[in-house]
């Protein structure tokens, strides 16, 4: 028997259509109980911080009736997700944004809700707001400040005193290297690739030795004769640490670098809270046995530690009020647990948090006391300078940004330890590629 | 009159065209678009600015620096896939136990995602604790340097695409070396005809239209790669892995210059169209009557 098709019946497009119909229809009610929503952004991918939002989305929506939609993205995917929700027409009311140009650019283009009076309810660490056109539209929630991390127990086995000097700091890396027992270990591990980790990491001691890239006035101030000759030194100083370093650090990322010193392959590391986290994880019997120190710069009479920040933006969306009153509900209590998704890592930019016995009543942040002074005394200590390439200059801006993003200096760094140019040319060459992108 | 077939191939052929119009025309066109404008990024208002973006990619170093990278890594990557691929297909089609096994396994690299591939090759190459690393330093020959040099870097970025890729050459030359006529070689023989002699006499030219079909499309792929670059090296050390498509990606999504790096992409698709359309004129995919 054999039959052919024929398509469906009007009787069975009318059926279907029907049963299609009353689905759509029977959960409504639901529907409109529900129309409120609003959509987040994340870029801590963290299972924890993940966690700690979600608790706080279904208290929010159990208390005040509103749906908040977490959606998570690697935290250098945060801006490029934000544009495309903007561009897609569905921009985000609450987006995490790990750059302050990409503030910059989104005030500026009129797709933030500015935040001033809630920031300004609170106190603030110091660097840490990043105002634009005297409007805030970013609220932080944590420094992401980068120190050079050391072996506690082979300084105390050397009797090595802590490095304030360049040379000092290479005189520890030579002495504390060692091949014994076949296991190679180097003196110091710190990325030099064209990324993000090696101007977070690895420039900080031209900090130390006072260099800047703009003034007050945005003036290219990297050109000047007194920078130049500081950063050839810091090249100088550079080549020689290079030396103690174990190899592929041009593809070092921040895992290496915290994979080189839990795994005790290196002495020194630079990094931030995330490493103290690490080591009670990865590496327990370190846990106890690491120090923390700036970077020092070449006479001993400066220190600094690279910036880092991060922080929530509210979009400029039709529940923007919605989300300045979520962001308000969550600055209490929920801030505080997000904060302990990574208790060493988050560092308060909120002065009085440090002082909120909730926050300093985690198991890490107790047993790590000493730590967490040391990291409230980078921000109290006047002589240590905190800066970064992407926030140099009176005010957020894009040439800053540019010259972070063209990887200039991990290039002049690149030519002076793989090339070997000399630290002048490796200078002369910096300056003209800021000046170029900076145009 | 019509039938019912005709219409299905129209229906297919007009849903081609709209799709290729849809997610490949659009892109293109808007591409053109915007590098002839200037924004600071995909929100900002952009200006026109006519061919101003062209102009300044062209006189920057950068861009010939990405260009001479990206041929570099194109010739060096196609040359090695198709040779290797080459002699793997002769290698698989000959009889011989396990062939089926073998044949399986060689093809598997590119089975595998590309970033599973080249985050193995990264560990495969770290500097401290890489396989290949200890092993060559156990061979007495050093610390690779895999890519911490510029020449080493553009050799280990070309090292990884030949491992991901070969095996697509060797699959398309075994098909093709099984459509060989066995008479041709008997003939050759009887000729007096040796194995390279037969290679050269015999296979090759009957290999020549997959072979034609296979470097064109490898080359295509090769001088649009990206993923396995990025992944690597992000282009670097100091740009020495830097081609145009990663300029490009760099220019618009890191460097606030959208209409630059639309301009650098603009530019790599009219080379590359350029070169293509030389090659079907050098290596005709059909055989002229």
């Amino acid at each position: 028997m054999s039959k052919t098709f024929q398509g469906p019946s009007r009787r069975a497009i009318l059926t279907v259509g029907a049963g299609a119909a009353a689905a759509t229809a029977f959960p409504m009610p639901a529907v409109h109980a529900q129309t409120k929503e609003l959509r987040f952004l994340n870029a801590e991918p963290a299972v924890d911080s993940v966690r700690a939002l979600r608790v706080a989305a279904a208290q929010y929506e159990k208390e005040k009736g509103v749906k908040v939609t977490i959606d998570t993205v690697p935290s250098g995917d945060a801006y490029t997700r934000t544009i495309s929700a903007i561009k897609g027409g569905r921009p985000y009311d609450i987006s995490t944004i790990i750059f302050a140009a990409h503030v910059l650019t989104l005030a500026n283009e009129g797709q933030l809700t500015p935040i001033t009076e809630l920031v300004n309810k609170h106190k603030w660490g110091k660097r840490i707001l990043f105002p634009v056109n005297g409007q805030h539209y970013w609220y932080m929630y944590d420094y992401n400040l980068s120190w050079l991390f050391y072996r506690k127990d082979l300084y105390e086995a050397q009797k090595l005193e802590v490095p304030t000097t360049w040379a000092g700091l290479l005189e520890n890396c030579r002495r504390t290297s060692s091949s014994d027992g076949g296991n190679q270990r180097f003196g110091m591990a710190t990325p030099i690739g064209s990324n993000d980790a090696t101007s977070w990491m690895s420039i900080a001691y031209m900090w130390a030795e006072g260099v800047s890239l703009f003034d007050d006035a945005w003036k290219n101030t990297f050109a000047t004769d007194e920078n130049r000759k500081r950063t050839a030194a810091y090249l100088d100083f550079f080549a020689d640490l290079y030396k103690t370093m174990p190899p592929g650090m041009t593809q070092a990322g921040f895992g290496q670098i915290t994979a080189a010193f839990s795994s005790g392959q290196a002495t020194h590391a630079p990094y931030a809270g995330r490493m103290i986290e690490i080591l009670e994880q990865r590496a327990p019997q370190l846990a106890d046995k690491y120090g923390m120190m700036p970077y020092p710069d070449s006479a001993g009479k400066g220190a600094a530690v690279n910036h880092g920040y991060d922080g929530w933006v509210v979009g400029k969306t039709p529940m923007a009020e919605e989300a300045v009153r979520f962001l308000e509900w969550f600055s209490d209590a929920h801030y505080i647990n997000f904060l302990h998704s990574a208790p060493l890592h988050f560092q308060p930019p909120r002065l009085d948090i440090y002082d909120d016995p909730r926050w300093r009543a985690h198991p890490l942040i107790e047993k790590h006391a000493a730590a967490v002074k040391t990291m409230q005394g980078f921000l109290d200590d006047p002589k240590i300078t905190i800066r970064s390439i992407d926030t140099e200059g009176p005010a957020p801006d894009l040439r800053p940004a540019k010259v972070f993003e063209s990887f200039l200096i991990p290039e002049m760094i690149q030519n002076k330890v793989l090339r070997n140019m000399a630290s002048d040319a490796c200078v002369e060459e910096a300056v003209a590629k800021m000046n170029r992108v900076i145009a | 009159m019509r039938s019912r077939h005709d219409w299905v191939i129209w229906a297919f052929f007009w849903s081609g065209i709209a799709l290729t119009a849809l997610f490949v025309g659009g892109p293109v066109l808007n591409a053109l678009w915007l590098s002839l404008h200037q924004a600071s990024s995909f929100i900002a208002e952009p200006r026109f600015v006519g061919l101003g973006n062209y102009v300044r990619v062209v006189q920057e170093a950068d861009f010939w620096r990405a260009m001479g990278n990206g041929v570099i890594y194109a010739v060096a990557s196609i040359v090695l896939q198709v040779v290797i691929g080459i002699a793997f297909a002769m290698v698989l089609n000959q009889p011989f136990f396990g062939q089926r096994l073998v044949r399986g396994l060689a093809t598997l690299p590119y089975l595998l995602p590309t970033v599973v591939v080249a985050l193995t090759f990264q560990w495969l190459a770290d500097g401290s604790v890489g396989l290949l690393t200890v092993l060559a330093r156990d061979l007495g020959l050093g610390t690779i340097p895999w890519f911490e040099q510029p020449a080493t870097a553009r050799a280990s970025v070309v090292l990884a695409s030949v491992w991901l890729w070969t095996p697509f050459v060797t699959i398309c030359v075994l098909a093709g070396l099984q459509t060989i006529p066995p008479a041709l070689y008997e003939a050759a023989k009887v000729d007096g005809a040796g194995p390279v002699s037969r290679f050269l006499h015999v296979t090759l030219p009957q290999l020549k239209p997959v072979l034609t079909v296979v470097v064109l499309l490898r080359a295509v792929w090769m001088f649009n790669k990206f993923d396995v670059i990025w992944l690597l090296t992000r282009g670097g050390p100091l740009g020495a892995t830097e081609h145009l498509p990663i300029l490009a990606y760099k220019r618009a999504f890191s460097q606030f210059d959208v209409g630059g790096g639309a301009a650098v992409a603009t530019v790599s698709f009219l080379i590359l169209m350029t070169i293509v359309t030389i090659y079907i004129r050098l290596f005709p995919l059909e055989e002229k009557r």
